[in-house]
């Protein structure tokens, strides 16, 4: 919504009207109740909106590199609207998955497809709908970062207004009119992060977006990433900070040694490989009586004292049962944690060797 | 294909060389080299030389540095934003690899042609100042063959830049070639020429008519065919230089010459775009 001030024509009265860039509004002066047409200037907001339910389908992606495959039948998608992490150690295959989607690099074979369309023979009408922000970021180092936005924005066919704001978004408002060769990792971290938001695609590839951040960063970054996913874009992720990842993703795909072994929620997936949650209760004092009593219950696997301690791995059903065993043995439960089983967990099954 | 496009990388282009300020170093020697010609070229005379003489001394050496330049301009503009990691985002944001061989041509060539007409242009207007005789016309003319030279070289260095892997081994692929065109070529093509020569028929007044293979081959290095075309070309030159060492034979013309530079830019654009279509990035 843009606020734009004009005025009547024949009485001179001046009178405020709001609407979006492009939009032409009829209104009727107040005083000398004259009528016009008047359209809110600037460029009419051209961004793109998904129109198919899977966002990103990758099916069958096959590359190999001297006859080394770097990922093998990869297939996966993303829904409109998620996040979607794509996790994996190094040289897992990630950044060439990314890439492919892209069409950067052509793949051997299988098919990629953004929003319905195949990028491979229709990439330009494809990238429509996507903002990137590679692992690498990169701009040109003799130019402002003004500069740079501006020859992306009309890449993109962006308005330039929209470059200043997301550098102010971004936190780089007083580095504009820097070059950009002078600026510190973190701030190019941001700045890339400003070139993928440019002409609000709808969904988003982000390739590793906090690494090397400081704290602060890494904090910005993953708010914008909850920010745009409130505003409705699809988010396509990738970490190798699985703690982030758990927090803020829908779903997760693991990659490892360039064939995907998981794909799914991080909660269905800790289901799948049986992880169980950890409790660990404090007690008031801590009797072989109680131990033995949590002990002999089902689906109680582990349990090990330490001072008045009991750490226990049970079944997440047994959690209630447990506390209970411990209260009618008599002891009195004076602190309770419980630990659900972490993504990092899950990460390290699936990748082991 | 977007002209928008085009144009926006083409501006960039510009703006990132301009910014870079070594191509402002490099006109400013242009115009200083061409001077330097113009007042101490002539062995024997001193003081401002015309026009002809000015641009017949101006050949050899202008193909030397064009051709240097041509090649910084252009030899790592595509495997250099690659390796870099600029080209996966102006790719993401849908310009395709057409639009952007063709917006780096278009920019990096105003660049070089800009830099050529500043350089010689500046000295042009300072030698027009002090002699008498200067046909203007001769003189944009050489320019317009010089840029035309240089895009030769800047679109072989574009190829380049898509063919390597690297951008090192682009580098070092650029400086063979100038190698190869400027000092190689020329010595085996002569050397060839030597071994066909009757020595004992050769008087200091003789001129030696040369078999025509010599002068085909020849057509295969650019800056042979350059000289020659302004020796073709540019009225002063003829006169100044006289027949020359070796006289040219009647059936090099400025239309085939000129069609040679044209076919050698179109040729290495194509290459550079069917590579760059197929490199992953």
């Amino acid at each position: 919504m843009v606020s734009q001030t004009v005025k009547c024509p024949s009485c001179k009265t001046i009178m405020i009207i709001t609407g979006e860039p492009g939009e032409k509004t009829s209104i009727t002066c107040p005083s000398c109740e004259q009528k016009g047409v008047f359209t809110i200037p600037g460029e009419k907001s051209t961004a793109p909106t998904l129109s198919q339910q899977t966002a990103i389908e990758v099916s069958g992606l096959r590359k190999t590199y001297n006859h080394v495959p770097a990922v093998d039948n990869v297939s996966f998608s993303v829904n409109k609207g998620e996040i979607f992490g794509f996790l994996g150690p190094n040289g897992a295959g990630k950044t060439t998955t990314i890439k492919s989607i892209l069409d950067l690099i052509h793949a051997d074979a299988g098919s990629i497809t953004i929003n319905g369309i195949d990028v491979r023979t229709r990439g330009k009408e494809a990238k429509k709908y996507v903002g990137y922000m590679p692992e690498k970021v990169a701009f040109y180092d003799n130019l402002t970062a003004i500069q740079n936005m501006n020859f992306y924005a009309e890449i993109k066919h962006a308005s330039k207004q929209e470059c200043v704001s997301l550098i102010n978004e971004l936190g780089l408002g007083d580095t504009g009119k820097k070059r950009v060769g002078k600026f510190s990792k973190g701030m190019l971290q941001r700045l890339g992060m400003a070139r993928a938001l440019l002409g609000s695609p709808p969904i988003l590839i982000l390739d590793e977006p906090s690494g090397g951040l400081d704290p602060r960063g890494v904090v910005l970054i993953r708010d914008k990433i909850l920010e745009m996913k409130k505003k409705g874009t699809t988010i396509f992720v990738s970490s190798h900070i699985l703690s982030e990842i758990q927090e803020i993703c829908d779903r997760v795909g693991i990659i490892n040694k360039g064939v995907l072994v998981a794909q799914d929620s991080v909660e269905s997936l800790s289901k799948k490989l049986n992880l169980k949650p950890q409790m660990s209760i404090t007690l008031d004092k801590l009797s072989p009586a109680v131990e033995d009593a949590v002990r002999n219950l089902p689906g109680v696997e582990h349990v090990v004292s330490k001072g008045n301690t009991l750490e226990i791995i049970c079944d997440g059903a047994m959690k209630a049962k447990v506390i209970l065993a411990i209260t009618n043995a008599g002891a009195n439960i004076q602190n309770l944690q419980t630990k659900e089983p972490s993504l990092e967990e899950v990460f390290m099954r699936y990748t082991e060797a | 294909m977007q002209t928008s496009i085009i144009y926006s990388i083409a501006k960039k282009e510009i703006m990132d060389n301009v910014r870079n300020k070594w191509i402002i170093l490099v006109a400013a020697m242009f115009a200083i080299l061409t001077l330097v010609v113009s007042y101490f070229g002539s062995l024997g005379t001193s003081g401002w030389q015309n026009l002809g003489n000015t641009i017949s001394g101006m050949t050899e050496l202008g193909s030397f540095l064009i051709s240097i330049v041509a090649f910084m301009l252009g030899y790592a503009t595509i495997i250099g934003e690659i390796e870099r990691g600029s080209m996966s985002a102006m790719l993401s944001l849908s310009a395709n690899r057409f639009e952007i061989v063709v917006g780096k041509w278009l920019g990096l060539g105003a660049v070089l042609c800009f830099t050529i007409l500043v350089g010689y242009g500046f000295a042009g207007l300072l030698i027009a100042l002090n002699v008498s005789n200067v046909d203007i016309l001769e003189y944009l003319a050489f320019i317009g063959l010089t840029m035309l030279f240089g895009l030769v070289f800047l679109t072989v260095a574009i190829c380049f830049s898509t063919i390597f892997a690297k951008r090192s081994t682009a580098l070092g692929g650029a400086i063979f070639l100038w190698f190869l065109f400027n000092i190689i070529l020329p010595i085996v093509f002569v050397g060839l020429l030597m071994t066909t020569i009757d020595f004992s028929e050769i008087t200091m007044t003789s001129t030696i008519t040369a078999p025509d293979w010599y002068f085909v081959l020849n057509l295969f290095n650019p800056i042979s065919v350059y000289s020659t075309l302004i020796t073709l070309a540019i009225g002063p030159v003829q006169t100044s230089t006289g027949s020359g060492f070796i006289p040219n034979p009647s059936w090099y013309s400025t239309g085939l010459l000129l069609t040679i530079l044209v076919v050698w830019i179109i040729v290495f654009f194509i290459l550079s775009v069917w590579r760059f279509q197929r490199k992953d990035i």
